[in-house]
Formats: structure tokens, C-alpha cells, sequence
């Protein structure tokens, strides 16, 4: 695992240059415009020297040359005003694309991923992913790689100037580098381990705050004001401590590194002191050294700066490559083993075959399970809660492949339909209808601006939502805040029921798609997806028995299994399992119990 | 920075700090400044020919005494700085925490927690940045200008010459001027998009299963990309503005040495002025040119922050809308009866009232069913009840007192709430349900899970009680939830219950016998059953049954049948008659 680390980064970083490459001539520009603008700095001194020097000494005739130089020297001034006003415009826009680039490329990515990976990682993190980890990546551009550029040159410009000035000198000052590195490799476990700390507490509180504004009604309700905000004090104080240990670090690192550097100076007069007086070299030699000596250190207390931009660049880029190279489990077929499906000519026969699933290695949740539906067939799916039906059709949509056997949609495995055609086909509504922020209008088409406006109130008509959207402020153009909060659970639902007839799946499944529906708007619905039901084939799971009593055949599950089908009236009939659950739904008194005590869940 | 709240209250606490920070900074400055007269005195003896293997010696350790004075002092008054920074940060947070639980429902869901997470992560931290470098930034730049304009106006140089030269330096405060409130607005631009696309990336993570189902990705990718390419374009432009800002700073350094060295040149030219002052004023005016590209880069980063700065005093100056009125009084002891008179509410920013006339009367100890269509107004009126969204005045009495003068507090302690969504938080199951009292012993907290049915779940799990849910823990299936969430409402044994369509996920087996544990707790005490089942309401003292935010039909069960109106319609949809009548 140690051993896997470094190349696991290696290979981030390649794949984070990668990024950088089709902005290689912005970047080569904008380090050009970095050593035009410091050549036009450091020649502006030259032309004092050559005024002090060799014009003033020639008196009143030197005033024109003295008037050109000055004119020399604007020059320079406005030169290097343009090149570093470009150099930092060039180096963000270079930043920014890439930032914005990786952004996209993430969020494809992620939208890529099958239902298992969300599962694994919650939402807020993938947000921190797109949001904050990119954003330290935009420092690295923009920031570090200027430093290193403009630094690193100037480094090696100063030791080049010492070399030429006195090689021995030069030699003794070189003995720094290895201290520097020393001082580097002593400090570096030091602040890797407060930056990581201070980083994993930031995410906590993080988490922390998210979850308390989403249940603060909650808080509020149950009057628990004083004791969330007491827990929120107490992971924010950790996270204080966190960051003060990581400040002590920095500076104690940044401060060592300075008294290197003061004494390194106090060392060179010494040294050179000596040198002078038995007259090795003369005292403008030492004067030059000692300011170099100190610009020395100028660069390299701006490189160690960037210390930490680069450790966060580290951590973010770590964090990225593991999100990138996850692969989607539910993959799309191979272009030679897809078969071409039209959703328009799919009759809609279904077929589990022997098939068995597992969401956690270990932990069966449908066992060796055979299931064969016929085209425009009308199923009804009950079972207590842990049966197994959700993930039954979780499967038929392909958010998680089966561990053995196959289903198939027109007798083709549905692996070997490409993802994009089976959505088209399978249309399904959950539980927990979910609305994105926008319009009515366009939370039922989900932003497709193809499909006209009529067509949508066609469809919300037709389950009967036309009547409360009419209620809300601005119609069918009422913008929904935050996921459609201003809207009951069962007006949710119905606009996604709407979605449905828009959509025009050929296998529908509803997923308990009615359990937050009131009985009036559920027979509504019910009436509507009858007739939606014609000719496609429905799929439909529900613990109220009413919902599917007319089903062409009704699936009882237990257990991932199923233990019975037929018809209402032939269950009843058969009086088992079913009819069990029959006589509990009639019953308010709860009086039969007992015999299914246990089993749920 | 001057006007706004946060900073200036930073300031009065900690002063004495961050004077002994500006104090030392400034010490370590003056130290430093002695290097030269070091250097001088080591030329001079060279020059006369004075220099000595001790010379020698003292020298070097002069300039290492220096130079660890400088270390030293500069380090602590960069430690001090930097940890009021983060004090700041931390009692920032505190404020806006201890703030937003004092904010509505109305307002947290108006504004979303993706925008409200980059106040107190994004805005806090530039704020924080800014005080902190700026500070130290500042300190430095001030020093270094103080000292250097003062030896300048010591030095002997004609003051008319000195004055010509500084001249193009006046530039810079009209330069502050126009650029600094352009950058700021900017900045605030930036922050914006920033958090639109933040909220845009939760809302498509949250929503991945309907994209998928309806294979909708391309137009997920292309939403979300154009909050990314708005950040794009707002950073471009504040990248010009800050980029021509930083950059003309040291042109009008430039352009002053341009001055000193032409007319200085003439006029030494002219024997007017000795050419040891002309080096000198050049070599000032180039000093000065360090400290007023600082005090620019300083000015920069606190027109950045001043944005984060102003949404966050503005986000804390918002007065709760939802709030203890003048002379609350707590609600009576044991209040428990319920009275709405006449009451018509509209949501904020609604055309039509959800509720319109309601008059209901509830005495202490009744049960009372409200059932109704999605949208009839059954959550307005708990939500109402809870203070949630504050009602008229007069229009809701609870123990013969009008809510809108109790205070907050009694009321809440007084109402037990159930919602629909079961929301649970990250911690132990023990504590989810014992969310009024986290003290709450052991037994009670079963009790109240075996009244729920959800005891046996719990047990079921490895850790039992102290099993860990959310993000990093478990997570519990729909009708688990609701059930803990019913735990949590029936612990508190308030005098009133609010359940707000409370085992909608809970399949009818379950539902019937954690009606039955109801009815047997909440014997003699108020409670409020809003539903979509008769089933769940039928054994109701009073059954309401609301539509479009009005009362249509109310009765008991068997007098709403005999009715035969709307409740009885229902009745008949969901198939439950055959039993009412057998």
C-alpha cells in the first residue's frame, strides 16, 4: 500500500498535466511575458548606473541623453506593466479553462456511474469533489506552477551570479541546499500530518452544518436550538485546535527557514570577512555576495509559501483520481455485441431468468428468481417491506447488474442494450419523486425544450395536476425553490407521474409510486395510468392491495423469493400467503397479527 | 472594512493582541533595518583600513543577532495574527450557526443549503485570509514606508525635488479609488456563481436517479455546465480588473524614479544638487516602491474579502421573522386544548391563502383526524400550530392563550411533532430518538421505539441502540425511518401529538398495531392525526375532512358516513367499509 501511494500520485499528476497540455501555449506565453517582465525590471537599475556613471560626469551636454534615458526607463516601466498585466491573465485563463474543463469531465463522469456508486459515496462529498477540490487545483495553475517558473529562474540566476563572483564562496554557500532540503524533509511529516487533520475536521463540520440546516424545522420544533449549537461548538472548537496546530507548523517551518538564511548571511561575512582581510578579494565582491546571498533566500521563502497550496493540490488531485478512476459497474455493451433496439417497436416481454443479486458481497437479497411477463401484461408486485420488489426492478432499469442469470427485455440481455435506449424503454417513479430547480413546466419535460409546452399540460391533465399547478402563483412558469419544497409529497408525485406520459416508456414501473397520494388523488392517477397501462407493459409495487387488485396476475415476495402468483381472486382462493396480507389490509383493529409478526423488514 | 459589524467587533476584543502583533511586526522591521549600518560600518573599516579578525568576528555575530531578532519577533507577531484569524473564523461560525437556528423554515428552504454552506465555508475563510495576511501585509508595508519617507525627509535632499518626484506616487490613492469597488462588486460575482454551481452539483447528484431513468444526462451535463462556464467568465473579468490594478502600482513607482532621474539628473548636471543625494533619492524612491505594491496587494485582497464580508454581515443582520413578540408569556402548565378562530393564511409570497376560515375547537385530551386531498392544507395547519410559520394574531389559542404571545419555547415543549419525511440526523439511533432530552434513560428510549414497532429493527442491528446512521453509518429503509421518527415524537409525551401523515411508509400490518400502541399512550391527551387512510383516523374523537384549505365536512366517523358526503366517498375508494359495517 505504501509502496502503491507514489505511483497512484505519479499517475494523478500525469493525468492532472494532461489537463494542462492544450493550454501549453498560453502557459509557454505567460512564462515568457514572466521573464520579459523581470528582464525589464532588472535592466532599470542598469540605466541609473549608466546615468550615474557615464552621463552626468559630461555636464550640461549630457541633459538631452539624460531626457532619452529617462524616456528609456518609462519605457521599460510601461513594458513591464503590459508583460505582467498578461502573464497573470494568461496563467488564470489557462487556470480557469482547465478548472473549468475538469469540472465538466468530473461531473461526466460521476453522471456516468452506476446507482452502486452513489450508494458509496454520499452526495455532499461528491459536491466538495466538484466544487472545492477543483478549485485547489486552480490555486496549483495559477499560483504554484508561476512560483516554481518565476522562482525557480530567479534561483538559478542568483547561484549563476555567485558562481561568477567568487567559485569558493559560492561551494561553502551551496552547503545551505542540503540544509534546506534537511529542514524541508523534517518539517514535511509535521505539516502533512496537521494539514490532513485539519482537513478531515473541516469535513466533518462540514457535514455537521449540511445536515443541521436541512432538519433545523426539526430542531426548532423539538426546541433543541441550545444542544445542536452546543455539538456545533464543540466540533468547530476540534477544528480550531486543528487549525492552530497547523499555523504553529507553518510558521515554525517558515521562521527556520528565514534564520537559515539571516545566518547564512552572518556566516558569509564571517567567511568573506576573513577573505578580505587577508585580501583575497576586494570588499564590493562580499557587498555583491552578501545581496545575493539574501536574494538567495527571496525565492525560496516564496517557493516554501506555496508548500501548502501544493500539499492541498496533493490531497484534491488524490481525492479526483480515485473519483476517476472508478469504473462504472452497469457498463454499456461493446459497439460489436450491442443490439439495436428501437424503443418505438419494443413489445415489452420481460424476463427474469434465474437470477440472483446481491447489493454487498455475502448478503443475498434475491435468490435464483424466475419471473416471465408478457408483452402489455399487468403485474402487481407485493410483499412486506424487505422482500425484495425494489430491488427486483432497480434491476430491470440496470442501476445494478445481477450477480448470476440474466433479464431480458424482447429476449435480449439487457446488458447488450445500449444504457441510453433502455432508459428509453424502462420509465420508472419512485417512491420519492425528486424536482430539479425550475419551472413546472420544465420539471415534467426535464429541460427537453423539444417537447412543446402543449404537450405537457396535455399530460399533467391527463393525471390530473393541471388543477393544482393552476393554483400555484405563476401556472405551469412557477419557478420551484430547492427541489420543489413550496409543493406537498403527493404534488410532487403527481409531477413526476406527468414526466411518465410525457415520456412515453413501453415498460412502466411504479415503485410504491403511490403510498404518499391521498385516495382521491390516487384514484386520479390510478385512472390515468389505467389508461397510460394500455399496451405497455406495468409493473407495478405497492403494500396497499387496492392499488393492484386488478392486476393481470399479482407476484407475492418474501424474502427474495417468490411464493406465490395468480390473480386476486385465485390467491384468495388459494388462500395463502396473500390472502394473509388480504385480510390484514381489510383489518383496522390489527387483531390478526400475530401471524406475520416478524416478518417485515 | 471600516462600516461593517464583524470586523470592527474582532477588533475591539482582541486590540490589545493585535497591537502587541502590529508592535512586534513593527520591532522586527526596525531590527531589520539595522543591516545596513552593519554592513556601513564593516565598508567603513575596510576603507580606513581598520579591519580586524574581532572586527571580523563581531560583525558576524551582530548580523546573527539581527537576524534571529528578526525571526523571532517577525514569527510571533505572524503567530498572533494568524490565530486571531482563525479565532475569528471560529466565533464567526458560532455567530452564523447559533443565527441560522434562529432563522424560519420559510427563509433556510427560500435560500437552499448549498448557498448557505458557502457563507459559512467560503466566506468565512476569505474573510479570515484576508484579516489575517492583510493584517501582516499591512503592518510591514507601513512600517517600511514610515521609515523610509522619514529618512528620505532627513536626508538633506531638496525638499522641492523630493516633492516632484513623489508626485506620480499620488496616483495611487485615485488608482485605490477606481479600482477597488469595481473589484469587490466583481468579487461578489464570482462568489455567486461559485455557490450557483455548488447548489447546481447537489441538485443533479440528488436527482441522478430520474436523469438515469429518463436518460437525461446530456441535458444534466449541459445545465450544470453553464453554471461552470458563468464562474469562468466572472473570474476572466475580475482577473483583468485585479490584474491591470497589481500591475499599475509599480508603474507609478516607475514613473517617479522616470522624474528623479531626469530632473534630478539635470540638476546635478546643473551642480544644482550633489550626486551623492541624487543616488540617495533614487535609491528611496526604489525602497518605497516594495511597501506601496504590498499596501496594493493588501487592498486587493480586502476588496476580495469585502464581499464575502458584506454577505455575511447581511446575512446576519437578518432579523428572525419567526421570534419571541414583546411580552411572551410562557403557555400555562399542561395546556392542551386547542382553538382556531377564523383563520385565513397565505405563504409568503403566495397569490391564494392555503387556508381560508378555519374554525375548529379541540378540547384537552380529544383526538381529532384531519384528513384531505394532497394540497388541502393539513401540513399548513401543523405547521402553523408549531409556529413553523407564524399565524395572524388571534387566530390560533392554545390553552385559552394566543400563541402569537407565548413564547417559542413553551409552545414547542408543549407540542409533539411527527413530520411526513422521518428526516433522521447522522448520530445514534439513541440519540434520533431521544432528540428532546438527549439524558433520557435507556429504558424510556425503548419504551417509546416498542411503541413505534421499530424495537425489533433495532435490536436487529450490530451496535442495537447505539448503532450510527447517515452518511457514515446506516441507512434505514423509508418505513424504518418514519417509525424512529414516531419514537422521537412519542418520548417527548407532550400534552399535544402533531402527526403529520406519520407511517405513510409503513406497510398496513405495521400501521394497524402502532395505531393501537397510539391509541393506549395517548389516552386523555390531545392528539392530532393528519392522514390519508380513514383507517388511521377512524377511532378519532372529532374527523375533519379539508379541501383547498377549508373545512367541508367534520364529525365522527359514523356521523360522516351517515353523511355520506366526501368522507364517505373516500371511504368506499380505499375499501374499508365492508369492515366499518361488519
Amino acid at each position: 500500500m505504501a509502496e502503491e501511494k507514489p505511483l497512484h500520485r505519479r499517475r494523478a499528476l500525469r493525468a492532472l498535466l494532461g489537463y494542462a497540455r492544450p493550454h501549453r501555449r498560453k502557459f509557454l506565453l505567460g512564462i515568457l511575458c514572466t521573464f520579459l517582465a523581470i528582464a525589464a525590471d532588472l535592466l532599470q537599475p542598469v540605466i541609473v548606473k549608466t546615468a550615474i556613471d557615464d552621463t552626468i560626469p559630461l555636464g550640461e551636454s549630457g541633459i538631452p541623453i539624460l531626457i532619452g534615458l529617462g524616456a528609456a526607463y518609462a519605457l521599460l516601466a510601461i513594458v513591464a506593466f503590459v508583460f505582467s498585466y498578461w502573464q497573470s491573465n494568461l496563467l488564470q485563463r489557462a487556470g480557469q479553462a482547465i478548472v473549468a474543463q475538469l469540472r465538466k469531465d468530473l461531473f461526466r463522469h460521476i453522471t456516468n456511474q452506476s446507482m452502486s456508486f452513489f450508494d458509496r459515496h454520499p452526495i455532499g462529498s461528491l459536491v466538495t469533489n466538484e466544487s472545492n477540490d477543483t478549485e485547489t487545483i486552480n490555486q496549483f495553475f495559477t499560483q504554484v506552477l508561476l512560483s516554481l517558473v518565476r522562482d525557480g529562474f530567479m534561483l538559478v540566476m542568483i547561484i549563476g551570479f555567485m558562481f561568477w563572483l567568487d567559485a569558493e564562496l559560492a561551494l561553502y554557500a551551496m552547503i545551505l541546499i542540503p540544509i534546506i532540503g534537511a529542514i524541508a524533509l523534517l518539517f514535511r511529516r509535521a505539516l502533512r500530518n496537521a494539514y490532513h487533520r485539519s482537513r478531515a475536521q473541516l469535513s466533518r463540520l462540514i457535514a455537521f452544518t449540511a445536515e443541521n440546516l436541512s432538519g433545523m424545522s426539526l430542531i426548532q420544533a423539538f426546541h433543541q436550538e441550545e444542544e445542536q449549537y452546543r455539538r456545533f461548538t464543540d466540533t468547530n472548537r476540534t477544528y480550531l485546535k486543528e487549525n492552530l496546530r497547523e499555523v504553529r507548523a507553518t510558521i515554525l517551518f517558515n521562521r527556520s527557514f528565514e534564520l537559515l538564511g539571516n545566518a547564512a548571511v552572518a556566516a558569509a561575512v564571517w567567511l568573506g570577512g576573513y577573505a578580505v582581510l587577508h585580501q583575497k578579494f576586494e570588499f564590493g565582491v562580499l557587498y555583491a555576495f552578501i545581496t545575493y546571498i539574501r536574494q538567495f533566500f527571496q525565492p525560496i521563502n516564496q517557493l516554501t509559501q506555496q508548500w501548502n497550496t501544493l500539499q492541498s493540490t496533493m490531497v484534491s488531485m488524490e481525492r479526483l483520481w480515485r473519483i476517476f478512476s472508478a469504473e462504472p459497474e452497469v457498463r454499456d455493451p461493446e459497439p460489436e455485441t450491442a443490439v439495436a433496439l428501437s424503443p418505438e417497436r419494443v413489445k415489452g416481454r420481460i424476463d427474469f431468468n434465474q437470477i440472483r443479486f446481491s447489493y454487498l458481497k455475502g448478503t443475498e437479497v434475491l435468490h435464483d428468481l424466475d419471473l416471465h411477463i408478457r408483452p402489455g401484461e399487468f403485474v402487481g408486485i407485493v410483499g412486506v417491506t424487505g422482500a425484495g420488489k425494489s430491488s427486483l426492478v432497480s434491476l430491470l432499469a440496470r442501476f445494478y447488474d445481477v450477480d448470476h442469470g440474466s433479464v431480458e427485455i424482447d429476449g435480449v440481455d439487457i446488458r447488450r442494450i445500449p444504457q441510453g435506449t433502455l432508459h428509453r424503454i424502462v420509465g420508472l417513479v419512485q417512491q420519492e419523486p425528486f424536482l430539479f430547480s425550475g419551472t413546472i413546466l420544465d420539471n415534467v419535460r426535464l429541460f427537453r425544450e423539444e417537447i412543446g409546452r402543449e404537450r405537457v399540460i396535455e399530460a399533467c391533465r391527463f393525471v390530473g395536476a393541471d388543477e393544482m399547478i393552476a393554483r400555484l402563483p405563476d401556472g405551469y412558469e412557477t419557478r420551484l425553490s430547492e427541489r420543489g419544497s413550496g409543493l406537498s409529497a403527493g404534488e410532487r408525485q403527481l409531477i413526476s407521474f406527468a414526466r411518465i406520459i410525457v415520456f412515453q416508456p413501453k415498460i412502466l414501473i411504479l415503485d410504491e409510486a403511490t403510498a404518499n397520494l391521498d385516495s382521491h388523488t390516487e384514484r386520479l392517477v390510478q385512472q390515468a395510468l389505467d389508461r397510460a397501462a394500455r399496451g405497455r407493459t406495468t409493473l407495478v409495487i405497492a403494500h396497499r392491495l387496492s392499488t393492484i387488485r386488478h392486476a393481470d396476475r399479482i407476484i407475492v415476495m418474501r424474502d427474495g423469493r417468490i411464493v406465490e402468483q395468480g390473480n386476486h381472486e385465485s390467491l384468495l382462493a388459494a388462500n395463502g400467503y396473500y390472502a394473509e396480507l388480504y385480510r390484514h389490509s381489510r383489518s383496522p383493529h390489527g387483531l390478526e397479527l400475530t401471524a406475520v409478526k416478524g416478518k417485515e423488514d | 472594512m471600516g462600516k461593517s459589524g464583524l470586523v470592527p467587533a474582532q477588533l475591539k476584543k482582541y486590540w490589545f493582541w493585535y497591537l502587541l502583533a502590529a508592535l512586534s511586526i513593527g520591532a522586527a522591521n526596525v531590527v531589520h533595518a539595522l543591516y545596513p549600518s552593519v554592513l556601513g560600518d564593516f565598508a567603513d573599516r575596510v576603507e580606513s583600513g581598520g579591519l580586524t579578525a574581532a572586527a571580523v568576528r563581531a560583525s558576524g555575530l551582530r548580523l546573527l543577532a539581527i537576524g534571529a531578532g528578526y525571526c523571532v519577533l517577525f514569527g510571533i507577531g505572524q503567530y498572533i495574527n494568524h490565530r486571531l484569524g482563525r479565532y475569528f473564523e471560529f466565533s464567526t461560525r458560532q455567530k452564523l450557526f447559533r443565527h441560522f437556528t434562529n432563522l424560519s423554515e420559510a427563509w433556510l428552504s427560500k435560500n437552499g443549503i448549498g448557498k448557505l454552506l458557502s457563507y459559512v465555508m467560503s466566506d468565512v475563510t476569505t474573510v479570515r485570509e484576508s484579516i489575517a495576511n492583510g493584517f501582516n501585509q499591512l503592518t510591514n508595508a507601513v512600517v517600511l514606508l514610515m521609515s523610509t519617507v522619514t529618512i528620505m525627509l532627513l536626508s538633506g535632499i531638496p525638499l522641492p525635488v523630493l516633492a516632484v518626484s513623489v508626485l506620480p506616487l499620488g496616483a495611487i490613492p485615485f488608482l485605490v479609488t477606481y479600482f477597488g469597488p469595481r473589484i469587490r462588486g466583481q468579487s461578489l460575482k464570482v462568489q455567486e456563481s461559485l455557490a450557483a454551481m455548488t447548489e447546481s452539483a447537489e441538485e443533479q447528484f440528488g436527482g441522478i436517479r430520474v436523469t438515469k431513468t429518463f436518460a437525461a444526462e446530456e441535458i444534466a451535463r449541459a445545465r450544470f455546465g453553464e453554471t461552470v462556464d458563468r464562474i469562468r467568465e466572472h473570474q476572466h473579468r475580475l482577473v483583468r480588473l485585479s490584474g491591470k490594478f497589481q500591475a499599475s502600482l509599480p508603474l507609478a513607482g516607475a514613473m517617479a524614479l522616470v522624474v528623479a532621474m531626469t530632473w534630478g539628473g539635470v540638476l546635478v548636471s546643473q551642480g544644482k544638487l550633489s550626486l551623492g543625494h541624487f543616488v540617495e533619492l533614487t535609491l528611496y524612491l526604489r525602497m518605497i516602491a516594495t511597501p506601496l505594491q504590498q499596501i496594493g496587494n493588501v487592498i486587493n485582497l480586502v476588496q476580495r474579502a469585502r464581499a464575502s464580508l458584506e454577505r455575511l454581515n447581511g446575512l446576519l443582520s437578518i432579523r428572525p421573522d419567526i421570534a419571541d413578540e414583546e411580552g411572551a408569556r410562557p403557555l400555562p402548565e399542561g395546556a392542551a386544548s386547542i382553538e382556531i378562530r377564523g383563520l385565513t393564511f397565505t405563504y409568503p409570497g403566495a397569490r391564494r391563502p392555503a387556508l381560508t376560515g378555519i374554525d375548529l375547537e379541540i378540547g384537552a385530551g380529544k383526538t381529532v383526524g384531519i384528513v384531505g386531498r394532497t394540497g388541502s392544507g393539513k401540513t399548513t395547519l401543523a405547521k402553523l400550530l408549531l409556529r413553523i410559520y407564524d399565524p395572524p394574531r388571534g387566530s390560533i389559542w392554545i390553552g385559552g392563550r394566543d400563541i402569537r404571545q407565548t413564547t417559542l419555547e413553551s409552545l414547542r415543549t408543549s407540542i409533539g411533532y411527527v413530520p411526513q419525511d422521518g428526516f433522521l440526523f447522522s448520530t445514534t439511533i439513541a440519540d434520533n430518538i431521544a432528540f428532546h432530552n438527549r439524558a433520557e434513560p435507556r429504558e424510556r428510549i425503548e419504551h417509546a421505539a416498542r411503541l413505534a414497532d421499530v424495537y425489533e429493527n433495532i435490536i436487529g442491528f450490530p451496535d442495537g441502540f447505539e448503532t450510527k446512521l447517515g452518511e457514515r453509518g446506516l441507512t434505514l429503509s423509508g418505513g424504518q425511518r418514519q417509525r424512529t421518527s414516531l419514537a422521537r415524537g412519542l418520548i417527548k409525551e407532550a400534552p399535544i401529538l402533531i402527526l403529520d401523515d406519520s407511517v405513510s411508509a409503513v406497510d398496513t400490518v405495521t400501521e394497524s398495531r402502532i395505531l393501537r400502541n397510539l391509541r393506549e399512550t395517548r389516552r386523555g391527551k390531545t392528539t392530532l392525526i393528519i392522514a390519508h387512510r380513514i383507517s388511521a383516523v377512524m377511532h378519532a374523537d372529532l374527523i375533519v375532512v379539508m379541501e383547498g384549505g377549508r373545512i367541508v365536512e367534520r364529525g365522527t366517523h359514523r356521523e360522516l358516513m351517515e353523511l355520506d358526503g366526501r368522507y364517505a366517498a373516500m371511504a368506499r375508494m380505499q375499501g374499508e367499509e365492508a369492515v366499518v359495517r361488519g
